[in-house]
């Protein structure tokens, strides 16, 4: 009875706004006064977290049976003939997704207690780590597209931040300049997407757009074209193909960062954008086709490019890749649940394995996971058995929630007319399970002879630098807990997949998966496929006898494809040495000097030098002012005189 | 009038072309003065000739003014030329160019 007196408008406001401005309120805190006092700054960054992530579950518990979306508007950008409202939209999958990414916020910030321990940037860290938190949820609860946009950048400049966290170390800039460079490319697409949409429509709010009043009165090569230029933005966001070198890189930053930007949250707000707005991209099924073309390609892309990395971040950066290809051709396919279940139980295990990864690189030193597992990784229970629970998690092994949501993706491939999609598919369940199990087996059961790199040197340490194995065993108490957590987590969430489609499904207009299915996929061919590649991975990782050589790496051009990330860094590094320094920059350079400069160089001489042929009239000499006047006087009677002119 | 009025005029005006051409090209600071009295004398000349042409002896009167002026301004011109040659010991107009 008190619930029910309890929900109304109201409450919700009350419970959206400390959710949703606390973080705000942390950072600015942290960052302008508290930076001397590093336990201040986290406990202040830990609370605000903690506070959104009960003020979420409550919005959640409150609004469980909402009917249809709800709208706060707190403010107006208005100008002629433009109105575009400021404020909150709050709906079943917006419940979902502020949950998810405050839970996993404070889970990483927790974590982050021990692994950035000591650090001399520890009081910035969870400055910017607030920063992102709010920056993350007010991105979700945006009502408007471009309300989205600005989030949609703080998010990215949040990101820029924290990958360039060590600063000191050259790479990590470069890293976190490619990061914003490249999703900025894309966030022009996105911006150009919605300016087409607002030209046609005078309408940006998503619960518009969505509905089928507005978005039926474009013409249809409009709707296509924003819908790509949209997907333009997603796909530097959430680094699809081509887009997709930034986020290997950005694995330079703090582990739990990975965690939490890289892995469960920040590259899902491209996949959250593409689930927002589903049902106006489903009114152009060419845009949806691409969308599944582009996923399918990145999927496909980043497993072959897991599979011969030594870098343990990288191998789930590129891991990471794969599976939002795998959420965007669920999404694509029409699959709506499949591909938001995904995303749930993706945030919760990713961020798992980059919380394990960073409790051994944190221990060791080093990211090389043939180092790890030659320097005894194993002897670390609760990392070692949550990194298992992890990857067979993101295998798809049953009965954890990998499974759950692999096997509705694949339902919804299956429905699709064309088996050549449901292959692919098929194909990436495969590759996840080998180079997940490849790393496990490296890591867990390492050979002692591979370990000293035959295929180049051990990857140098992107972790900590004021780690190393003196740290404190209180650091990892306090990192285990929330790989306890998630682990725990990971297990469960599975079971709760009917519910959630439930949820889900009653706040979406637009039916799921078309029509009936094509044929019923039975569900022991993802599982046998994700089998087969547990199987390939033992024989040649796990086994006693096993020389620890995968199959790509006895042909070595194939190696050195995916090695070389598919030359796509050296293609871009191409383009930009070509397009950018040798061409724009070199143009707007000899503009500067030869053009600009130049003119008014030019100018200034040419004033000097005509000063100087004149100057001979000033020279002093009274002659020639005396044959000025004779001169003058002459004209002067003939014109007077003789009527000439 | 023997002579046309035409004749004297144009007489006049060459001696008075000479005498800007002598005050202009010359490089001394005393033919500068030369000039100014050889064309001082060409307007004495001239106007000698307007007065018989026109039966007035106010031309003539002139005349004689414009000799008094001559006088003078040469007296002037010659003490201003000795202090300028104490001052460079140079008769070269082109010296004395501080007001350039």
């Amino acid at each position: 009875m008190f619930f029910h007196s309890v929900l109304s408008p109201q409450s919700s406001v009350l419970l959206l706004i400390p959710a949703t401005m606390l973080p705000l309120a942390a950072f600015l805190v942290t960052f302008i006064f508290t930076r001397r006092h590093p336990r201040l700054c986290a406990g202040l960054s830990i609370g605000s977290i903690a506070v959104s992530l009960v003020c979420s579950c409550a919005l959640m518990a409150l609004n469980f049976k909402m009917t249809g979306p709800i709208q706060y508007s707190v403010g107006l950008l208005a100008s002629s003939g433009l109105d575009i409202p400021f404020g909150f939209l709050v709906d079943r999958l917006n419940l979902l997704m502020i949950v998810v990414v405050s839970a996993v916020s404070f889970l990483v910030q927790v974590y982050s207690l021990g692994y950035m321990a000591g650090d001399p940037g520890f009081s910035r860290y969870y400055s910017f780590m607030s920063f992102f938190a709010w920056a993350m949820i007010n991105l979700t609860l945006s009502p408007t597209i471009l309300q989205l946009y600005i989030f949609w950048e703080l998010v990215g400049l949040s990101s820029y931040l924290l990958i360039g966290f060590w600063y000191e170390k050259f790479s990590a800039t470069q890293a976190g300049k490619k990061a914003f460079v490249m999703t900025r490319a894309g966030d022009v697409a996105f911006f150009i997407g919605f300016l087409l949409l607002f030209l046609h429509t005078g309408n940006l709010s998503i619960v518009d757009l969505n509905g089928r009043a507005v978005s039926a009165a474009l013409p249809p090569s409009v709707l296509t074209l924003s819908a790509l230029l949209i997907f333009g933005g997603i796909v530097g966001k959430s680094a699809q193909f081509p887009l997709l070198t930034w986020l290997p890189d950005a694995m330079e930053g703090p582990t739990p960062v990975s965690a939490l930007l890289h892995s469960a949250t920040m590259v899902a707000a491209g996949v959250y954008l593409f689930a927002r707005l589903f049902p106006f991209f489903s009114m152009s099924p060419t845009a949806m086709e691409v969308f599944l073309a582009i996923g399918t390609i990145s999927m496909l892309l980043a497993s072959t490019m897991a599979i011969v990395s030594r870098d343990i971040k990288k191998v789930w950066a590129f891991s990471t890749i794969s599976q939002l290809g795998f959420m965007i051709m669920a999404l694509g396919s029409g699959g709506y649940f499949a591909g938001v279940f995904h995303l749930t139980t993706h945030a919760g295990f990713k961020s798992l394995l980059f919380l394990c990864s960073g409790v051994f690189i944190h221990r060791y030193g080093t990211n090389d996971v043939y180092e790890l597992g030659r320097l005894g990784s194993r002897r670390m229970i609760v990392p070692t058995v949550s990194i298992i629970v992890g990857a067979a998690a993101l295998s798809g092994f049953p009965p954890f929630s990998g499974y759950f949501s692999k096997e509705a993706i694949m339902a919804s491939l299956a429905a699709l007319p064309n088996p050549a999609w449901l292959a692919a598919g098929l194909a990436g369940v495969f590759l996840t399970a080998y180079y997940s199990f490849r790393l496990i087996f490296i890591l867990l059961l390492p050979h002692p002879a591979r370990s000293l790199g035959e295929f180049g040197p051990p990857q140098e340490a992107a972790g900590n630098p004021a780690a190393g194995p003196a740290a404190h065993e209180s650091h990892y108490r306090v990192m285990a807990w929330p790989l306890i957590i998630l682990s725990a987590v990971t297990v469960v969430l599975g079971f709760f997949g009917d519910r959630l489609k439930a949820f889900l499904d009653a706040g979406i207009t637009v039916g799921g998966t078309a029509g009936g299915e094509h044929f019923a996929l039975p569900s022991w061919v993802p599982l046998g496929l994700a089998g087969a590649g547990l199987v390939l991975a033992w024989l040649e990782f796990g086994r006693r006898g096993a020389k620890q050589i995968g199959f790509v790496e006895r042909i070595p051009p194939l190696f050195r494809l995916f090695a070389e990330r598919w030359y796509i860094d050296r293609f871009y590094g191409l383009l930009v040495n070509l397009v950018v320094d040798r061409g724009i920059s070199y143009l707007c350079y000899q503009n500067d000097n030869k053009v600009i400069d130049a003119s008014i160089d030019e100018l200034c001489e040419g004033t000097v030098e005509g000063g100087r042929i004149v100057a001979f009239l000033q020279s002093g000499m009274i002659q020639y002012r005396l044959l000025v006047i004779f001169a003058v006087m002459v004209l002067l009677s003939i014109y007077f005189f003789f009527q000439v002119i | 009038m023997i002579v046309p009025f035409g004749h004297v005029l144009l007489v006049a005006g060459i001696i008075f072309a000479l005498g800007v051409f002598c005050a202009v090209v010359r490089r001394n600071l005393i033919m500068i003065v030369l000039g100014i009295e050889i064309m001082l004398n060409a307007v004495s000349i001239a106007f000698v000739a307007a007065a018989l042409r026109w039966n007035n002896l106010e031309g003539q009167t002139f005349v004689l003014f414009i000799l008094a002026v001559a006088a003078t301004e040469v007296s002037v011109g010659l003490a201003i030329i000795v202090y300028a040659f104490r001052r460079t010991d140079s008769f070269d107009p082109s010296r004395f160019n501080l007001l350039r």
